[in-house]
């Protein structure tokens, strides 16, 4: 137990005890530590176990790039995996446990699995489970036979299956400036840009902003770095034109300057506040961006570079310096640049023994030996770590000499006692979001690191500019200066700066020396999370894989959830190695979003759930109010029956449809899309739309009209209502008044530009009531005032205007049941009083509501054509609609409709089925000449919707059967093998009932 | 005359709901405007169009994409080239503009059932806006009295800044509901009231 | 990526329907030339480049837009009215971010 808590510093409030458990273990530890440092700080370093070769992993890093310690935190029920533990704050009640180990975490079985290394190296997968069987023990069906145990053994947390309930929200921003990252470039930016008046939004993805501020133990204006940053902050946090957004990831940057966040609001709570969602996914419309996200530290690749009690140095430093926790007690560090000896000395100043600085580097520097020796360590020149010992734990390290000129070890190795390895393989800045906006990084060879390329600020789609360690800018001072510019620069202003803030820090070369493995025995690692080797990346090359893009694909290198943060440029540089080439040849990957792992709850959003929108008629209440089951017709809800007690649906529609047909039915169609036609040249469009003449309809009458597509296919039906000379009101079947609308403003808008026409939705202004049957023009003359409804003054296709229990109305005659019909048409508001009155003018004459189960009973039988016939691949012929296209005029499709294809005999054609077998039909089902149950084959069509029929007292169809109106008459067979419904059928026309109409004309 | 029923009665919970014990941040009402009437000019005739407006309602419109003006009671907004929303708590709104707004000018279309306008108002209402809606609310964007088209996923709104903090959200009446629902959860955790 | 509508002024893509190539010229309604109307309806250009495509601002003042978009960069160079000749109601407020 070896890591301790210190006595002084930190950002943790050692007055304020949280309680946790890890593990099932209680622990306590700080307000503001995470659940990496308090574990830390209990002597924890056994975190997790790694992917392949259940490794024990203990903390690699402090921050969101963290590929070892990864916990399941679990809320409820809820279980969320793959979390950082270095990302975790911990609160009371936080319960989390590790992963990937069975049956725990210091015994875990899967271990073994280090011991047959081979078996699992680069192209495991490839090579053993695809492709044909080549032996026993080979190919796809092998796969299927291990992939529970392999699944089961490789991976990462598990997801959980119970229903999340937490809230997700998505917020809108748009700002003049934002900046990513709050390390003091950022600060500085958002300073800057926010003192020339700019709205500027600072996201950072820690909960404390200030970066590195927070822990470099630096001195900016002669005050700890971290108090200039909390005053900073204090300061921006007062003004009205800027947001701060702690806890945010920028993850995702997108053309037109547009950013994805997700803020997690309140992860580190107990509870959440009321109404306050768990995570708020932000989509930032910025007109600038300053991309201060800083640098990853790198780690050097050599035997044993996993084991826990192995971090690298800037972690160390963060837990020291801004958590208050030592790491170790005797500490080395392993390092390829200056930037360890920081490490070295606070680590120092914090209370622990530094054992040896390892510096591959023959020559330090003569400030970098002043370091040393004020940390107290041995500096070990020219040297190299070539194995570390221990179990669990770090207890020791092997050394040797080494030469980097060459990678070449000599002399006697060495041994030395430490808890702790630190060690640092150079900088790489985080230029993901630059890369994800489009630039190509450019391969530094001074700072061995790709560094973002220049600023696109005049990018016409990409608008950002760089600063601090993102641009390769390692020093803080130089951090800041670039910030400040920046934000001034991003607000579009080019004000002369005041004096910047003076910066007292350490000394260091910010260059590296270009070594990133040594090459010893033992198991390398590159990519922590996904367990990949330097020898996996050599084999990737010895099997002729020489594209990165194919390496990362074969190796995985890179591809874990933290998307090689830490490992990509150590494994290009070992692959540039193996192929000879120098790293920028072999070139990197490029960054695709998401930065870090986003919730999709925060995606979904308000989507999910009751909050996805639902249209409701205006009737809706009533219906649900008086037993109506109600189906979901697009975004629509729609009675689909109202059923008695005890009621099949079948039963429930049959009554229905037959009580309409032997007295009157009425049902909501106020789903039906309404436009209002306007203007002067409202009847010349609607020629050109519709395939028939609308210019002769009479004022106070309606039309059935048939649309077509440009290339002559069937668009869509409906009646069209002639209110005025100028004034139409168009009616669209449900699923298509949105298309239907926006098809009339394309034609007026880009085609015939000079027609004067208004066309405006009024679907919902319209509530619509169909009553039919024999009765229903007695119920409407008890009711109707202000017009008669008799033939003569409401003759079929005719439209007057009266009132129904004192609300203004109007009627139109027209049936889509076959029987004597009418809609009546009133303002929504007014709808559900309508609708009652007629109901009780219709109590004496058995008026029954029907739902759409009925409302599709009856057009069947009617052989009227839907959507499910209207399918985008018929035509006014195939539906027998021929009588529509008018020879008079040209109209949208008319030219393309004669096509050669579209003629064609053979051709599916609407038709009317018969199930001879008195059985329930299928839709979708298809149409055969000659069953064969076992080989289906040859089918002639398919059935497009059915019903029983309590007209005919028969299971009936609609069909599109090839060269169908021929076949009338004749028999074939419906094949539904899926379903199991295979059985005779009759051919005969769509139009089963009353097809001369003798009923709906009366 | 029969009372025209709102779309949000079983939803409309008069009263202080979600985190409101440390004040309300946004108050959520309906306004019911008896007449919200469409008007289109062909174009060209926008100016005809927008004198017509002040003959009918003595709103004096400013002339610009999206210009419009409230005096409490009356309100007037373009959503769209040569085309405007007029509210007001007249009913017959609609009458009286067909007799000015002549065939040459342009149309009238009555949307006075067919649409729901849900206030929002209070020191939030930008931001439990700014939940559904993308654009940007902020004063020195959208000025008061002003219009705009928007969207929340399928559900088209016209939005009218009638405040400093309060806006008129016009929207399709079968929404309104849903619109209403995701409104009040949204104001949740600023804690609101209905009234 | 953000549409500049020139009623609406810039909005994010969400509030847009692609309406089609803008190259497409439809011939005369009455026209009997087949070549002409299979162009039109099927004939496309997919330039590497510069494209005129036709968007409609759907999510918002639904007046259809010309749009000059790179297919290479999404640069977007030229927005306007697909349908011209609007008065001054139908430019942007002075005040109005452009």
């Amino acid at each position: 137990m070896s890591p301790r808590r210190t006595d002084t510093g930190g950002r943790i409030d050692r007055l304020k005890t949280i309680r946790f458990t890890f593990d099932g273990t209680a622990y306590t530890g700080h307000a503001g530590d995470t659940l990496a440092s308090a574990l830390l700080a209990k002597g924890v370093i056994l975190l997790g176990r790694s992917f392949k070769y259940h490794r024990p992993r203990g903390l690699l890093t402090a921050g969101v790039e963290e590929p070892n310690a990864l916990v399941t935190v679990l809320k409820g029920e809820v279980r969320e995996p793959n979390i950082p533990a270095t990302m975790v704050e911990i609160h009371d009640g936080l319960v989390a446990v590790s992963q990937n180990r069975f049956p725990s975490l210091a015994f875990d079985i899967n271990a073994v699995n280090q011991l047959g290394g081979k078996l699992l190296s680069a192209g495991f997968y490839y090579k053993t489970f695809m492709g044909p069987v080549v032996g026993p023990l080979k190919g796809t069906r092998f796969w299927m036979f291990c992939e529970h145990f392999i699944r089961r053994a490789a991976g990462l947390g598990s997801a959980g299956s119970a229903k999340d309930t937490a809230r997700y929200e998505r917020m809108n921003a748009f700002c003049d400036v934002l900046v990513v990252g709050s390390g003091p470039a950022g600060l500085m930016a958002a300073k800057a840009a926010s003192d020339q008046g700019a709205r500027v939004i600072l996201a950072d993805l820690e909960p404390r902003l200030g970066g590195s501020a927070n822990w470099t133990g630096e001195t900016i204006d002669g005050a700890p770095a971290a108090d200039w940053a909390r005053r900073t902050v204090a300061q921006l946090e007062g003004r009205d034109n800027v947001r701060l957004l702690p806890r945010t990831t920028v993850w995702g940057y997108y053309d037109g300057n547009t950013l994805a966040a997700l803020e997690r609001v309140s992860d580190h709570k107990d509870q959440p506040g009321k109404g306050e969602p768990r995570h708020r996914h932000w989509a930032i419309r910025a007109k600038s961006v300053v991309l201060a996200t800083g640098a990853f530290e790198r780690p050097l690749v050599f035997p044993g570079n996993d084991r826990p009690g192995v971090m690298l140095a800037h972690a160390a430093e963060r837990f020291a310096n801004e958590f208050g926790v030592l790491p170790g007690q005797r500490i080395a560090l392993f390092t390829n640049n200056d930037s360890a000896y920081r490490a070295a000395v606070a680590l120092k100043k914090a209370g622990a023994a530094i054992a040896a600085i390892v510096d591959v580097r023959p020559e330090p520097s003569a400030d970098m030996r002043e370091l040393a020796t004020e940390a107290g360590a041995e500096l070990l020149a020219a040297h190299a770590v070539i194995a570390t010992e221990g179990g669990r734990a770090l207890s020791g390290l092997k050394l040797q000499r080494f030469d980097m000129s060459n990678g070449a070890l000599n002399g006697e190795a060495r041994s030395m006692h430490a808890d702790c390895l630190l060690m640092s393989g150079g900088w790489s800045p985080t230029i993901h979001l630059a890369s994800q906006a489009g630039a190509r990084a450019e391969w530094d060879a001074a700072r061995q690191a790709f560094l973002p390329p220049k600023p696109a600020q005049d990018g016409p789609v990409q608008r950002w500019i760089g600063a601090g360690a993102f641009t390769g800018s390692f020093s803080t001072a130089a951090a800041m200066a670039e910030g400040r510019a920046a934000g001034i620069s991003a607000a579009g202003a080019t004000n002369t700066p005041a004096a910047l803030p003076v910066v007292d820090a350490v000394p260091g070369d910010p260059d590296p020396a270009p070594v990133f493995e040594i090459r010893a025995s033992g198991k390398s690692f590159v990519d922590f999370q996904h367990d990949v080797t330097a020898e996996d990346v050599r084999l990737a090359h010895r099997e002729g894989f020489v594209s990165v893009e194919h390496l990362k694909r074969y190796t995985t290198l890179g591809m874990a959830t933290d998307q090689g943060k830490s490992s990509n440029i150590p494994g290009l540089a070992i692959m540039a190695e193996a192929l000879g080439k120098p790293i920028p040849e072999v070139g990197t990957t490029r960054f695709r979003p998401p930065f870090a792992p986003v919730s999709i709850g925060s995606l979904a959003a308000e989507r999910f759930g009751d909050l996805r929108p639902e249209r409701l008629t205006p009737m809706h209440d009533w219906h649900l109010a008086n037993g109506a089951t109600m189906y979901s017709a697009g975004l629509w809800y729609r009675p689909m029956i109202y059923a008695l007690a005890g009621e099949t649906v079948e039963q429930a529609y049959v009554r229905e449809a037959r009580a309409t047909r032997e007295s009157a039915g009425i049902v909501d169609v106020s789903t039906l899309g309404k436009i209002a036609v306007q203007g002067p040249d409202a009847a010349e469009f609607l020629d050109r739309v519709y395939t028939n003449m609308f210019s002769t309809l009479a004022v106070g009458k309606a039309r059935y009209g048939l649309m077509l597509r440009e290339d002559g296919l069937a668009f869509d039906d409906g009646t069209t209502w002639r209110l005025g000379e100028q004034d139409f009101l168009m009616t669209t079947t449900t699923a298509n008044a949105g298309k239907v609308m926006q098809h009339l403003e394309y034609f007026l808008d880009v085609i015939w530009p000079d027609l004067k026409v208004h066309v405006t939705s009024v679907t919902d202004e319209w509530a619509g009531a169909a009553i039919g049957g024999p009765k229903a023009r007695q119920i409407l003359a008890t009711c109707v005032t202000g017009t008669a409804v008799g033939n003569a003054t409401l003759p079929f296709m005719g439209i007057v205007r009266g009132r129904i229990a004192d609300v203004p109305v109007m009627i139109c005659r027209l049936s889509f049941s076959g029987e004597m019909a009418f809609e009546v048409y009133c303002g929504a508001g007014h709808s559900t009083h309508v609708w009652e009155a007629l109901l009780d003018a219709g109590k004496p004459f058995g008026l029954v509501t029907y739902g759409l189960e009925a409302l599709g009973t009856m057009r069947i039988e009617k052989g009227h054509v839907t959507g499910a016939e209207i399918d985008g691949r018929t035509t006014a012929r195939d539906l027998h609609l021929d009588w529509m296209l008018s020879k008079k005029k040209p109209f949208i499709g008319s030219a393309m409709m004669d096509r050669e294809g579209l003629i064609a005999s053979e051709r599916l054609e609407l038709v009317g089925l018969i199930a001879l077998d008195n059985r329930p039909l299928n839709g979708g089902a298809h149409i055969v000449e000659e069953v064969d149950e076992a080989n289906p084959h040859d089918s002639i069509g398919h059935i497009t919707a059915c019903c029983y029929s309590p007209a005919l007292g028969k299971y009936i169809a609609l069909a599109l059967v090839k060269g169908g109106k021929a076949r009338r008459g004749t028999r074939a067979h419906v094949s539904d093998p899926l379903r199991g419904r295979f059985g005779p059928v009759e051919i005969v026309s769509n139009h089963f009932y009353d097809p001369d109409g003798n009923r709906m004309h009366g | 005359m029969v009372e025209r029923q709102s779309p949000l009665e079983p939803d409309f919970h008069v009263g202080s709901h979600g985190n409101f014990e440390h004040g309300v941040e946004v108050i959520l009402t309906e306004t019911r405007p008896d007449s919200i009437v469409q008007l289109a000019a062909w174009p060209g005739e926008e100016k005809m169009l927008i004198a017509a407006i002040r003959t009918v309602t003595g709103l004096a419109l400013p002339d610009g994409a999206g210009a419009g003006v409230s005096d409490g009671v009356k309100s007037a907004f373009g959503f769209a080239p040569g085309k405007f929303i007029v509210a007001g708590e007249a009913e017959g709104l609609a009458d009286a503009f067909a007799k000015v707004v002549t065939p040459v000018i342009g149309t009238v279309t009555d949307i006075s059932h067919g649409r729901t306008a849900i206030r929002i108002a209070g020191p939030k209402a930008e931001w439990v806006l700014s939940k559904f809606f993308a654009i940007d609310f902020a004063l020195t964007a959208f000025a008061v009295g002003a219009g705009r088209s928007t969207v929340h996923h399928d559900i088209f709104a016209q939005i009218q800044r009638t405040g400093t903090d309060q806006f008129d959200i016009y929207v399709f009446r079968s929404f309104a509901r849903s619109v209403w629902k995701a409104l009040c959860r949204a104001s949740e955790e600023v804690g609101y009231d209905v009234q | 990526m953000l549409i500049t509508c020139p009623y609406c002024g810039p909005r994010d893509v969400i509030e847009f329907t692609y309406q089609g190539d803008g190259n497409r010229a439809r011939p005369e309604p009455a026209s009997q030339n087949f070549e002409a109307w299979n162009a039109y309806v099927y004939d496309r250009l997919n330039p590497a480049g510069d494209h005129n495509e036709i968007w409609q601002h759907s999510g918002g003042c639904r007046a259809h837009l010309r749009v000059v978009r790179n297919t290479l960069t999404h640069e977007i160079s030229s927005v306007t009215f697909v349908r011209g000749h609007h008065g001054s109601a139908s430019r942007p407020e002075a005040e109005d971010r452009s």
